[in-house]
């Protein structure tokens, strides 16, 4: 690694072709590789800004918190590097929506929702949708209401003008928790930016007409690295939307981050332990965590290399992956902590069950068999 | 070997082809299985990698021998086109209406209502097997040749993600389509494919005791595994699961008649 920062850290980012850029952020890190060329970055773009807007719908914020957890840089150094103006975030900026009999009031100084609007008139920006967005009741989706807008028709609104749309999370991108099967999801009916689960045909864009190409970074939540590296790729151009086909898997994630060879299981800390056939049936041992209906065998990510907090832990250590980037997540990977494999597949029974039973009559009806044939009957 | 009428009439059942096949198939079953096994429930009496290795060099010799060393043993059985060996096939591995017959005997027969039907039937006068494999032996043997197709494909993902073949994505594709039936078990791709290896597994498992248990746990068929592993000739004339239709006096030693050589036909 240390050969291969000093490879890099001598070469022109600005010169870099896509594919070499792409394999640099994928095995440096935010961190490393903003510091390594933040010289080149910063001159660069000196003249150059980028907007972001940044959307929240349903959601937990939890995103929103993963990226303010990133470090050296944190989220304010990797701005001001890539020269970014977060032109609107709703938990992060200071104004607010004010609303006068039933009317927009002030101007955007104070006013966030006639800023949002500015903004969206001015063009030239990445959307970032945090958060599912409800299409309920009945297609309407008041569910969700922003003033008097359905945030459905903020989000198209937002879309039509943006450069770029990134839907960030596990429900901006299926609809996540908010999503998950329950008494109430048809009436709710949440929607990701471009799926709904797993279907591609029930995503927000596709229900509603538009057409802009999507990057998916999933994750509840994602790592701050896949955000930012992801960001700052469109914004150096290292990125085009002519790219995208070739750069994202069929879920519209980036590969170089969701790799579809690889999965947590393999650089997984415990996986010396299940090498060794050695697996934990309760919490707190130190072994292989699969038998505890551990995800990571089928979970497409690069945590265990990547590492988060800081890259000093991965969520294996502490315990069970849930695969939270996969799509259709939480749904995909219910009950969380049951094996996949003694997932009810028949009148509820797991193939283990299924075949000590059919077995078990098998043995029984030999043992008769052999008995009554030796008797001769 | 002893026939009832003290008159035997014995009959190459298995060609030296046919043995080693049988044996490889064996051999390279059970190591699968236990291996498999060692992988998902991480037995202790063996590495990760050993059992890892010695699954993956099972693999090829049980390929082998069901894409190419079945085909080749089953079109050498006979003489003629391509009609004749197919014909050849249907009737010795094809469970047709005189199995379900003999069947509903046999199951009968378990249920103490009559006697135990002849499954293996040689054609004296044609001088070779009409049909010679128990009728729940045939309806296994198709269910397995699927099996091993589905199993294979399966285990191409498990070994490699992103397993290609002459630049054909072969493992994407297969996980694309394992995506279309996955969610239907609430599952993803991979998982679908993981635990669909494994229900397979299993019914190599269950075949293995309804082949040996069921088949095959009878001092009277004992004469088979003397013919598969080792003689390859059965008594035809001996009345255990076996009769002789068309029968005539004259048998000679030596004889051979069409694919199946009466490798040894004598009066006593």
């Amino acid at each position: 690694m240390k050969n291969l920062v000093k490879i890099l850290d001598s070469v022109d980012i600005l010169k870099m072709d896509r594919r070499t850029f792409m394999k640099g952020v994928g095995l440096l890190g935010a961190s490393t590789f903003l510091s390594t060329y933040s010289t080149q970055i910063v001159s660069a773009l000196e003249f150059a800004e980028t907007k972001i807007i940044w959307l929240h719908g349903a959601e937990s914020t939890g995103c929103s918190e993963s990226l303010l957890n990133a470090s050296n840089p944190d989220v304010a150094q990797a701005l001001n590097k890539l020269n970014v103006n977060l032109a609107y975030h709703e938990t992060l900026l200071a104004q607010q929506g004010i609303w006068v009999d039933g009317k927009l009031a002030n101007t955007a100084d104070l006013n966030s929702e006639i800023l949002l609007e500015d903004l969206i008139k001015q063009g030239n920006y990445i959307l970032v949708v945090e958060g599912s967005i409800p299409m309920g009741p009945a297609g309407s989706g008041r569910y969700l209401v922003i003033g008097e807008k359905p945030f459905k028709d903020t989000v198209a609104e937002a879309a039509k003008n943006a450069t770029a749309v990134v839907a960030v999370g596990a429900c901006a991108c299926w609809g996540g928790i908010t999503n998950a099967n329950s008494d109430i999801v048809n009436d709710t009916d949440y929607r990701g930016i471009a799926f709904a689960k797993t279907d591609p045909k029930k995503g927000l864009f596709t229900e509603l007409g538009i057409d802009k190409p999507v990057i998916n970074i999933p994750g509840c939540p994602p790592h701050p690295d896949w955000i930012l590296l992801t960001l700052g790729a469109l914004i150096l151009g290292k990125v085009t939307l002519n790219d995208l086909p070739s750069i994202l898997d069929e879920y519209k994630r980036p590969m170089l981050f969701f790799p579809p060879d690889h999965v947590v299981h393999d650089n997984c800390p415990r996986r010396g332990y299940y090498d060794k056939g050695l697996f934990d049936e309760g919490a707190g041992g130190p072994n292989c965590l699969w038998k505890m209906g551990c995800k990571a065998p089928y979970a497409h990510g690069d945590c265990a290399m990547r590492k988060w907090n800081g890259s000093v832990s991965v969520c294996t250590q502490a315990g069970p992956c849930i695969a939270c980037v996969e799509p259709g997540f939480p749904d995909s990977s219910r009950p969380l902590y049951v094996e996949a494999e003694d997932k009810g597949v028949l009148l509820g029974a797991d193939v283990g069950t299924i075949a000590k039973v059919t077995v078990g009559v098998a043995a029984v009806a030999a043992g008769v068999h052999a008995v009554r044939r030796m008797k001769g009957e | 070997m002893k026939s009832q009428a003290g008159n035997p009439l014995v009959v190459e059942r298995y060609t030296p082809l046919d043995r080693l096949v049988h044996m490889v198939h064996a051999a390279a079953m059970l190591t699968l299985i236990i291996t498999g096994l060692k992988i998902y429930f991480g037995w202790s009496f063996m590495s990760f990698h050993t059992a890892r290795g010695l699954h993956m060099f099972a693999v090829p010799f049980l390929l082998v021998v069901n894409w190419f060393l079945i085909p080749v043993s089953i079109a050498l059985a006979t003489e003629g086109g391509i009609k004749d060996k197919f014909l050849h096939f249907a009737n010795h591995y094809v469970f047709g209406p005189s199995d379900a017959a003999r069947m509903g005997g046999i199951i009968g027969n378990f249920f103490g209502k009559g006697k135990y039907p002849a499954f293996s039937v040689y054609d004296e006068s044609a001088g070779h097997y009409k049909t010679k494999l128990h009728p729940l032996m045939k309806i296994l043997i198709i269910i397995e040749g699927l099996a091993i197709v589905l199993i294979a494909i399966s285990g191409i993902v498990l070994y490699s993600l992103d397993w290609s073949f002459l630049g054909l994505p072969i493992a994407s594709w297969i996980l694309t389509v394992g995506g279309m039936i996955a969610p239907a078990f609430g599952m993803s791709s991979l998982e679908f494919l993981r635990t669909f290896h494994l229900l397979l597994t299993y019914w190599f498992v269950f075949e293995l005791v309804v082949h040996v248990g069921i088949l095959e746990l009878d001092p009277k068929v004992w004469k088979y595994y003397k013919a598969i592993f080792w003689s390859g000739k059965e008594d035809v004339s001996d009345g255990n699961y076996s009769e002789v239709i068309n029968n005539h006096s004259d048998n000679l030693p030596e004889k051979s008649h069409g694919s199946e050589k009466v490798v040894k036909a004598r009066k006593s």
